[in-house]
């Protein structure tokens, strides 16, 4: 496909901004803060323009492009990671997603939820990225395994048996606080 | 015992009911009278409502607007050539629109809609036409949208068969032109919409083209 230069712009915005909310969500589940997530979404935009003939040929874009954020995700893990390695604090958390919580209106109920998302934070926190990234992933964001599968390469069978372990393993780490 | 050990390695499949039949009535018939299950249980629950639940804090749509625009920056800077600084004098061309915003820039109401205030242009079938878009704005405007709709049968040049051009731009504090080159391909004419968006405002511009 030829595109010129003329219009790349416009056709650039208008293949991708369908898949720009899923992407955000992606750099976000990945980075797991919106400093990061901002830094990997940028990049990966670029990255995308750059590959413009591409995005047009392509069957499926959102999983191309959440493909192309993997990797480049991964590339630069090091960079993207950093923040990871801090404990989730409430100045972290979206004040206005927790109000929005479905069955949220009672003053008691609301801080306890907010614990609760605080201390999945660093259950989420103590997860290898693998384990974390897919239980995210599936329980989260409602990817089905097979959706999975095409970002990551990851055959279903093994993504099944880690999706299983790191549930486990949440489960393990938040049992050990009194009240879950 | 036998059966909390059992029921606590298969917890996964007995939530997600892909246990075979005979399993999972053994485990659910076990977990009713199980206190220490119906507690591995519950709080299973919890982790899956809580994990659905895990938020994001998503940026506005104005964050989109900005990133896109910063990745095709390359392409906006030469995008940006079209638009082209004026003094506003006589030089211009006779089909010249000129559609001032004011200092409320995108807040004022659209035009409006009777054909009256519509301006206009006649333009002769196959044979190019310059209409110059003025937008003269208060402050300057970073990553603005501009989409321009034709009616059908006109094109602008160099986008041959589109209907519906975007560009995302920036705005000069001042007045701003973008000549664009229309070009008639059947007799139909109609209304050319340019909207503008800016900062989740937006407002739409009407030009009634008309082929002769
Ligand atoms: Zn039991």
């Amino acid at each position: 496909m030829d595109i010129s230069d003329h219009n790349r712009n416009a056709i650039f915005e208008r293949l991708l901004r369908p898949y720009l909310e899923r992407l955000y969500r992606l750099a976000y589940r990945l980075t797991g803060s919106k400093a990061e997530a901002e830094d990997l979404f940028q990049d990966v935009l670029v990255k995308l323009f750059g590959k413009l003939e591409d995005l047009a040929a392509i069957e499926e874009p959102g999983s191309w492009t959440s493909r192309v954020m993997f990797h480049h995700f991964i590339d630069n893990r090091r960079r993207f990671a950093r923040q990871r390695l801090l404990s989730v604090d409430e100045s972290q958390l979206p004040q206005k997603s927790i109000e929005s919580l479905p069955g949220v209106d009672d003053p008691e109920q609301d801080a306890e939820r907010l614990d609760d998302i605080i201390r999945l934070g660093k259950a989420l926190a103590e997860l290898s990225d693998d384990h974390r990234l897919v239980v995210l992933l599936h329980d989260t964001e409602g990817y089905k395994l097979t959706e999975i599968q095409a970002i990551t390469g990851d055959p279903v069978g093994t993504l099944k048996s880690r999706l299983h372990r790191a549930r486990a393993r949440l489960r393990a780490l938040l049992s050990a606080g009194a009240t879950f | 015992m036998m059966l909390c050990k059992q029921l606590n390695e298969k917890l996964d499949d007995y939530m997600d009911g892909t246990l075979d039949e005979t399993e999972m009535a053994v485990l659910q018939s076990h977990a009713e009278s199980c206190e220490s299950c119906q507690q591995t249980l519950k709080s299973a629950q919890r982790l899956r409502k809580l994990l659905q639940d895990c938020p994001v804090p998503m940026p506005d749509a104005a964050y989109f607007d900005r990133a896109l625009a910063q990745a095709t920056r390359v392409s906006t800077s030469h995008q940006r050539n079209r638009w082209i600084m004026t003094g506003f004098g006589g030089a211009l061309a006779a089909g010249l629109i000129a559609w001032i915003i004011g200092g409320v820039l995108l807040k004022t109401p659209d035009l409006p809609d009777s054909d009256a205030s519509i301006p206009g242009v006649v333009i002769a079938l196959e044979v190019p036409y310059t209409v110059n878009l003025v937008f003269s704005s208060a402050t300057e405007l970073d990553g603005a949208v501009l989409t321009v709709s034709l009616p059908p049968g006109v094109e602008i040049e160099g986008f041959a068969g589109q209907r519906e051009i975007t560009w995302i731009t920036s705005l000069k504090a001042g007045k701003n032109i973008l000549p664009l080159t229309l070009i008639a391909t059947t007799a139909h004419g109609g209304e050319l919409l340019a909207r503008l968006e800016h900062d989740n405002r937006d407002r739409t511009f009407r030009i009634r083209v008309t082929v002769t």
